[in-house]
């Protein structure tokens, strides 16, 4: 039972990571787009904001196994 | 505008501080339940003001039962009973049983059928719908009458909505969906972002409960995406489920279940996206206001009240995080859907056109 709650731990903070590591990169390749195209950054932000959006969807599943672990 | 701007910020800050005495007050033995400030209720807390009962409406064994709050189920029937009743002796004041879970059991411990009391999410999801009606309905009648279409738009009130409007309608309708479709859509987006916004909203506000941060209200809205996603579906779209053009056939048999396990996977990221957005911020700010009660276990309340002042601007700036959070969660969900719908209702006629 006290695993489980290791798990749970463990399991939140390696998912945090895979999804800072995402989100990171996203926000990365944003701010360069839009700052060689300034023009462009209307559009460069709704489609980062939208993979931001589905890299954190991931990272949810993977929390809400954790938030399962928890409380079981 | 310097003088509005701090007066904002004295009212976040009276927000807060209404938090944390509703916090100390409701800590029996310095005991607070995360999660339960979170889940839903059988009641309205206004602690330390009220706290008022909602309808218990529950069907069992044939009948139906309709109560006007819970302290008058426990006492008009012997039916139902609290599950906390059933080891122990009930609570009484003044001779009236009072509820102490809420959790309505049958006298022998068995939960009932089917329970559909009207619970605090529920109140804050209605609170929203009409808050919804209430601006929109006047607003399109405006637009009816022209003023917005054929003369400029008139006051503060229109011209706030006409924004956001206008920012749906175009960056989000129009750009996922298609010049072709967009108008039959973006109703449907106007909707349900305004909805979720005006949710997010409520649990900002002192006392309020956001029905986002459960997770059957979010269930539903991603089920409304997920039909208006199959039913407007194209042909092109089940073709690219059950029969994915312009692979081997082998291909083809693998790539059905995967289509298949993908229409499903959609609206369920985007239920748990917008639950978890709106349940983490709350469990954020409340852990973040408990570490105040837990520095004063465990140093002492000397130290707790010399270091709580770090702890409340925290708590300032994860509110207002949680602000602009209600908003991206909003938008993200309204541009996934229209993101989704278009998907599915695009035919691809066009690019072929220009492809030949």
């Amino acid at each position: 039972m006290e695993l489980a709650y290791l798990a749970a731990g463990f399991g939140a903070g390696i998912t945090t990571i895979g999804a800072a590591i995402g989100i990171g990169m996203i926000g990365k390749g944003a701010m360069e787009g839009s700052a060689r195209q300034p023009e462009a950054s209307g559009d460069i932000r709704t489609s980062m904001l939208i993979s931001a959006a589905f890299i954190e969807g991931v990272a949810l599943f993977g929390q809400v196994v954790c938030i399962i672990l928890a409380l079981s | 505008m310097k003088q509005f701007s701090r007066f904002i910020f004295l009212l976040l800050l009276f927000t807060i501080g209404i938090s944390v005495i509703v916090k100390a007050d409701s800590g029996d033995e310095n005991r607070v339940d995360l999660i339960d400030k979170v889940v839903d209720h059988h009641y309205l807390d206004f602690k330390p003001l009220v706290t008022i009962e909602l309808p218990r409406f529950i069907y069992d064994e044939g009948r139906f039962y309709f109560f006007r709050n819970t302290t008058s189920l426990l006492n008009k029937t012997d039916h139902f009973t609290d599950a906390a009743y059933i080891d122990a002796a009930p609570i009484t004041e003044d001779g009236v049983i009072v509820p102490a879970t809420y959790n309505i059991v049958r006298s022998s411990g068995e939960p009932p059928q089917f329970d559909f009391s009207i619970t605090s999410h529920l109140v804050f999801f209605w609170l929203a719908a009409l808050l919804t009606f209430a601006i929109f309905i006047p607003l399109s009648r405006r637009y009816q009458q022209g003023t917005g279409r054929t003369a400029e738009p008139k006051g503060a009130f229109q011209n706030i909505f006409e924004t956001l409007i206008v920012f749906i309608r175009d960056d989000i309708a129009l750009q996922n969906i298609g010049q072709k479709k967009y108008e039959k859509f973006t109703p449907y987006l106007l909707t349900v972002f305004f909805m979720i916004l005006f949710m997010n909203f409520f649990g900002l506000m002192p006392w309020g409960v956001s029905s986002t941060a459960d997770i059957t209200v979010t269930a539903v809205l991603a089920l409304f995406t997920f039909l208006m996603t199959q039913i407007f579906a194209s042909k092109e779209h089940w073709k690219h489920v059950f029969w994915f053009p312009g692979v081997p056939v082998p291909i083809k048999f693998m790539l059905m279940p995967v289509e298949l396990l993908g229409l499903f996977t959609k609206p369920f990221a985007l239920c748990i996206r917008l639950f978890a957005n709106m349940a983490s911020g709350k469990i954020l700010i409340f852990s973040l206001l408990g570490t105040i009660f837990i520095f004063s276990d465990l140093f002492g309340p000397g130290i707790a009240y010399g270091t709580s002042w770090i702890w409340v601007l925290l708590t300032l700036f994860v509110y207002l995080i949680k602000a602009l959070v209600s908003f991206i969660q909003a938008y993200v969900f309204t541009i996934l859907s229209a993101l989704f719908i278009g998907l599915a209702v695009d035919d691809h006629s066009e690019e072929h056109e220009h492809a030949h």
